[in-house]
């Protein structure tokens, strides 16, 4: 360990290596967050145990920002006098709040959002995005969904748009219309941005405007909350179409026993993932539910788990590569990370490129799955069974990216 | 092309369209005059102004998740019973079990606080809202829990408009709890609650055990709050109580205030009123660009602040008289 | 007669800023203390980690949340009307400041220096305050809570929905640097968001736009002292106190209210404004119902009504959950180590593992007990209620109580 180079967050002596992750514990999308940590706490736990990085054993700083941007500038000025890197950062205007800071201090972050303006490379500098972001993942899904319809005999599908405001709910929603015209699907309605989740009446006025416009494809990207309220009073309505939305739209509760909506949706609903599902049998999730039998064997079954994994394992790649570098500084760490032609996800998720134009950087791959109540009865899966791995769609192959689906103002 | 104006008057027209809101702003408004009337309640006998009503609402709800579904009692006990049985006994538990944290809330945090200024004592329960509604996330988790109602995603379909047995189901309870907290009024502990409500010395001049009023007006309002948490967790608004259903009691705020903070008529009137106006302000506003999105959220409020200007205590607002 | 504490022979007097020598003298201290903080890792003795770049900014925050929750205790401390309408005032302020300071682009911005962007998030939001005055004048008691927060709620529809000013809801924009400038020129006089050496001592942004805040706040207190102790603080007294008396005595009541709006409004809108920049980039949604109550909580914790418990009360409320984490980090540490009374007790609170028992879990997402961010919020929320029910006077009461005590030490009385 001679001549390895730190500053901030590693100590040779000590051996130890400090993360920090800015994330949302009791905000609004605190729920999911949690479980992405406790993912990234059983990865570490599993690296220290053998042998950590090269000896070193790895630290996690966990700050609650909830969901706050100046929580998350705050804690992020707090913490980066003690990490060498951030395993993740929760929130896109979060994200792009601390993007100059990090560019100021060459800092590495991992985005915990799946925005499209991570490719762009005035952003792009100190972040290591990973999976297709919302706008490809709809592109992606908007052409299976279609095909679905047409299989069912409806060969002009029509489609239904509706989402929350921001980068999530807008860049997914500009993935959607940008299939539109790709496949010269009519858009019957479009409710981008008009879904606000802590008002109930948009909920009535888009369930009522879905069902009014005759889709036969809706797409909705919403918080499992207000999706399900639309949802509900959509199928009150009597209303029948093939639904699908970004993948946070979806809670497994949804097909739970005691779910009143769990027959309907099990028939309408397709899901779609940034990687794969809990319960799949490729070697990445085994291996992650056999860690979690050992390290944490009350915590129940949850997909979310694998996204702290994906991120540890990016953070690994990064960090093992500083350490041949001989310089785990935190710029150290950066170049590393800058410079990992194939990050591998053992099957859990499609491998992620670090070098080369944004358009060869940019993931296109998803995960489909259909809700499946039978199986999370049976504790057998966590609500959801795969039925495509690495779909690529004919619209999401020939993306060319410039700037972002979505633009975040200035 | 037609002017927006038209389209609306032409959109009024749809009788379907018109029955469906209607029937839909009802619906969301039972639920508010359920939150209103718990509300109401509590500020009349205890003249405290509580904002922790949303954090019981939604404690209630998961209280009758856990017994419904979570903990299964008493269904486990009784495997061959129908299911409404087994659900209308779990929801009697978690009313009980709501009522005793409201009792248990007044006993401990808002008995010190009596003759305190009004102001002080509503700031009292902001903290309590604060502190329930993280106590109950934390046991909500991460998930959306489903309360196991037997009316899953049933309804009648009139034709023109189609009706949820939820909704009826609610429409009933709202009807009946209305009725109930009129005949309450009546009751011995009714006109000793109402003689509290007017001067709490005089009252406990002429024997009434005050403390004990202020624990049954509590345990009623957390009960109300209960049953509205409960409605406005199920289908078709949703499929289940989580983290942000405690942020629902809020647009109960401009019901309470439409009606006068001290009227229970008012509570209900002002619940229906406002359910209406914000629906069909979401139906039939939406299309205007210039109010952009989500202006039928603000509709509460905004009605709420006309009303208060022509009438400052509400439209049944007891006035207060003031001397020097 | 001279030198008798506490004696004062003329009203000007006792109403003086510094009354006492001995006040002159402390105050002096801390304003010095206040200043140096920035150089705390080169004093000796001094506590070093308050010099950290994390700590300086949660200082600075206390200075910007001070600024707001002085005007509010204007408004609900001296004035006696409850106001949970803080926070769309402050966003006001905010965007006036984005739309006059920050440099042109996407966004409304026209790039205009600080001595213009500054005032002008006071003069907006005050201007707003006059306006929807007359509605709040006319109700009152906690009518008047539930109308403010109503204006909360309208506020953030038109902020989501005032995309060219706003960036859009959960989008956001960004907004003016702290720098001093006379026009548009390109090099600023004085940049404090930028690290530099200033009087041969090399400062950190952090460091540079503390000591700006700190100035502010102590302006803002000079002007909320002032406001306090003169004709017009007397007259919102007496309006607080009993309204109708007042009125009889001659104080217009309307016209006071307004100006108590209007003032309180202002004071928002500037720590609105410099709580934007200091962060850099907010979302419309930040200026919720749970910011209002935030500064309810400094008034009332700090001690409504007083200039100096609002002080306090800021310090308290905007430090506490950092104290907290730390305290709770502390713990589990020790706990980890195994040894002594403090790991034994510990225990007993907090779950390290996951089928450990514990009041606070420190693994988040699973098994029970609540996380140290969920045991914050309890806190919060237990304090609010703790300091009202056992210390109406809040931390200020506090503060009497031990200074008298001293006073008399070592006699009791």
């Amino acid at each position: 360990m001679m001549d390895i180079k730190t500053d901030v967050g590693v100590d040779l002596e000590a051996g130890v290596i400090k993360i920090g992750l800015l994330s949302d514990l009791t905000g609004p999308f605190g729920p999911l967050v949690s479980l992405i940590v406790a993912g990234q706490e059983v990865f570490w736990q599993n690296v220290n145990d053998n042998g950590g990085i090269n000896g070193l054993q790895v630290e996690l700083e966990v700050r609650d920002t909830q969901y706050v941007v100046d929580n998350h500038v705050q804690f992020y000025e707090e913490l980066k006098d003690e990490v060498v890197a951030f395993g993740h950062s929760t929130g896109s205007p979060h994200t792009v709040a601390i993007v100059p800071q990090l560019q100021e201090d060459g800092i590495l972050a991992i985005p915990l959002t799946w925005y499209s303006g991570w490719s762009d490379p005035d952003l792009n500098s100190n972040l290591l995005p990973h999976g297709a972001p919302y706008c490809i993942e709809a592109q992606n899904m908007i052409e299976y969904l279609m095909k679905q319809a047409q299989a069912n005999g409806v060969d002009n599908p029509k489609l239904a748009i509706a989402s929350l405001p921001g980068d999530y709910g807008l860049d997914s929603a500009a993935g959607a219309k940008i299939a539109a015209e790709a496949l010269g699907l009519e858009v019957v309605y479009d409710g981008s941005g008009t879904i606000i989740p802590t008002d109930e009446s948009t909920f009535t006025a888009n369930a009522d405007a879905i069902v009014a416009s005759g889709a036969d494809i809706v797409w909705v990207t919403a918080t499992p909350g207000s999706f399900s309220s639309i949802y509900g009073q959509a199928i009150a309505k009597g209303f029948q179409a093939l639904w699908g939305g970004a993948g946070p739209t979806f809670n497994p509760a949804f097909v739970a026993p005691d779910s009143p909506i769990k027959d309907a949706i099990a028939r309408d609903w397709y899901q779609s993932g940034y990687y794969s599902n809990w319960f799949d049998d490729n070697p990445g999730s085994t291996e992650a539910r056999e860690l979690f039998a050992k390290y944490r064997p009350d915590a129940p079954p949850q997909d979310f788990y694998l996204e702290g994994f994906i991120e540890g394992i990016i953070m690994k790649a990064a960090l093992e590569r500083a350490y041949e570098n001989g310089d785990m500084t935190q710029a150290g760490v950066l170049a590393a990370a800058k410079s990992l032609e194939e990050v591998d996800f053992n099957g859990m998720a499609p491998p992620e490129r670090y070098t080369g134009e944004p358009n060869e950087r940019l993931q296109r791959a998803i995960y489909i799955s259909r809700p499946d109540p039978e199986g999370l009865a049976a504790g057998t899966s966590t609500g959801l069974q795969l039925i495509e791995e690495l779909y690529v769609s004919e619209t999401a192959q020939n993306f060319v990216f410039e700037e972002a689906c979505y633009k975040l103002g200035g | 092309m037609t002017p927006d104006i038209l389209i609306l008057a032409q959109e009024a027209a749809d009788s379907s369209k018109l029955a469906a809101t209607i029937w839909s702003g009802l619906s969301l408004g039972a639920i508010y005059a359920l939150l209103a009337m718990g509300f109401v309640i509590i500020f009349k006998a205890t003249h405290v102004l509580n904002f922790a009503h949303g954090a019981l609402a939604a404690l209630g709800a998961f209280f009758v998740a856990s017994f419904a579904t979570i903990i299964d009692v008493p269904g486990r006990w009784m495997p061959n019973a129908p299911a409404w049985l087994t659900w209308g006994l779990a929801v009697v538990l978690a009313l009980i079990a709501a009522a005793l944290v409201g009792m248990l809330l007044e006993r401990l945090f808002l008995r010190p606080m009596v003759g305190e200024e009004l102001f002080a004592v509503a700031i009292v329960t902001l903290g309590i809202d604060i502190v329930v509604r993280n106590i109950t996330n934390d046991w909500i988790g991460t998930d959306i829990r489903p309360l196991g109602d037997p009316w899953g995603t049933n309804f009648f379909d009139l034709g023109f408009v189609r009706i949820a047995h939820t909704e009826i189901a609610q429409f009933v309870v709202s009807i009946v709890l209305v009725v109930g907290v009129a005949l309450f009024f009546r009751s011995r502990t009714g006109i000793a609650m109402r003689a509290t409500a007017f001067d709490q010395e005089a009252a406990r001049a002429q024997g009434i055990n005050v403390g004990r009023i202020f624990a049954i007006s509590w345990a009623i309002g957390a009960v109300l709050a209960a049953v509205g948490g409960i409605f406005a967790s199920t289908f078709p608004r949703r499929t289940g109580v989580d983290q942000a259903t405690a942020f629902f009691a809020f647009k109960a705020f401009p019901a309470i205030i439409l009606g006068g903070l001290d009227s229970i008529v008012g509570a209900v009137i002002g619940g229906f009123v406002i359910g209406l106006a914000e629906v069909a302000a979401g139906t039939y506003l939406e299309q205007f660009e210039f109010l952009g999105t989500g202006f039928g959220g603000v509709v509460p409020y905004i009605v709420m602040l006309i009303v208060l200007l022509v009438r400052p205590y509400g439209l049944f607002g007891t006035e207060e008289i003031r001397r020097v | 007669m001279r030198g008798r504490p506490l004696l004062f022979t003329s009203y000007e007097a006792d109403q003086a800023l510094m009354p006492t020598t001995t006040k002159k003298v402390a105050l002096t201290v801390f304003l010095v203390a206040l200043v140096l903080v920035p150089v705390y890792d080169v004093i000796p003795f001094a506590p070093d980690f308050l010099a950290k770049d994390d700590w300086l900014k949660v200082l600075t925050n206390v200075m910007i949340f001070a600024i707001g929750a002085l005007g509010l205790n204007i408004l609900t401390g001296l004035a006696g009307q409850v106001s949970l309408g803080h926070a769309f005032f402050m966003g006001l302020g905010a965007y006036t400041a984005a739309a006059l300071g920050a440099p042109e682009g996407p966004l409304v911005g026209l790039g205009l220096p600080m001595w213009i962007w500054l005032p002008a998030a006071a003069v907006v939001p005050a201007l707003v305050g006059v306006l929807v005055g007359p509605t709040a004048v006319r109700v009152r008691g906690l009518y008047l809570a539930i109308v403010t927060l109503g204006l909360v709620f309208i506020g953030e529809y038109l902020f989501r929905n005032t995309e060219s000013w706003t960036g859009g809801s959960q989008a956001g924009r960004t907004f003016p640097r702290f720098q001093f400038r006379f026009w548009k020129e390109e090099e600023p006089l004085v940049d404090f968001s930028r690290k530099g050496e200033w009087f041969g001592i090399e400062l950190s942004n952090e460091a540079k736009t503390y000591i700006l805040l700190l100035g502010f706040a102590i302006v803002a207190t000079l002007i909320a002292k002032n406001i306090q102790r003169t004709r017009v603080g007397r007259a919102f007294q007496a309006i607080r106190d009993r309204d109708i008396a007042a009125e009889v005595m001659g104080v217009d009541e309307f016209r006071y209210k307004l100006l108590a709006f209007g003032i309180s409004s202002a004071f928002a809108g500037v720590s609105g404004a410099l709580l934007a920049s200091f962060v850099g980039r907010t979302i419309p949604e930040r200026w919720d119902l749970l910011l209002s109550v935030q500064f309810i909580a400094i008034i009332l914790i700090g001690g409504a009504g007083t200039v100096t418990g609002t002080l306090m009360g800021a310090l308290f409320v905007i430090a506490l959950p950092r104290v907290v984490q730390d305290f709770t980090a502390w713990l589990s540490d020790k706990i980890d180590a195994g040894e002594g009374i403090i790991a034994k007790v510990g225990d007993v609170f907090i779950a390290t593992s996951g089928d450990d028992f514990g009041i606070v879990n420190t693994l988040p997402g699973t098994g029970p007990g609540l996380s140290v961010f969920q045991l914050n919020l309890v806190i919060y929320g237990l304090l609010i209620i703790v300091f009202l029910i056992f210390e109406p006077l809040g931390l200020y009461g506090i503060w009497l109580r031990v200074r008298n005590y001293w006073k008399g030490w070592p006699f009791t009385y």
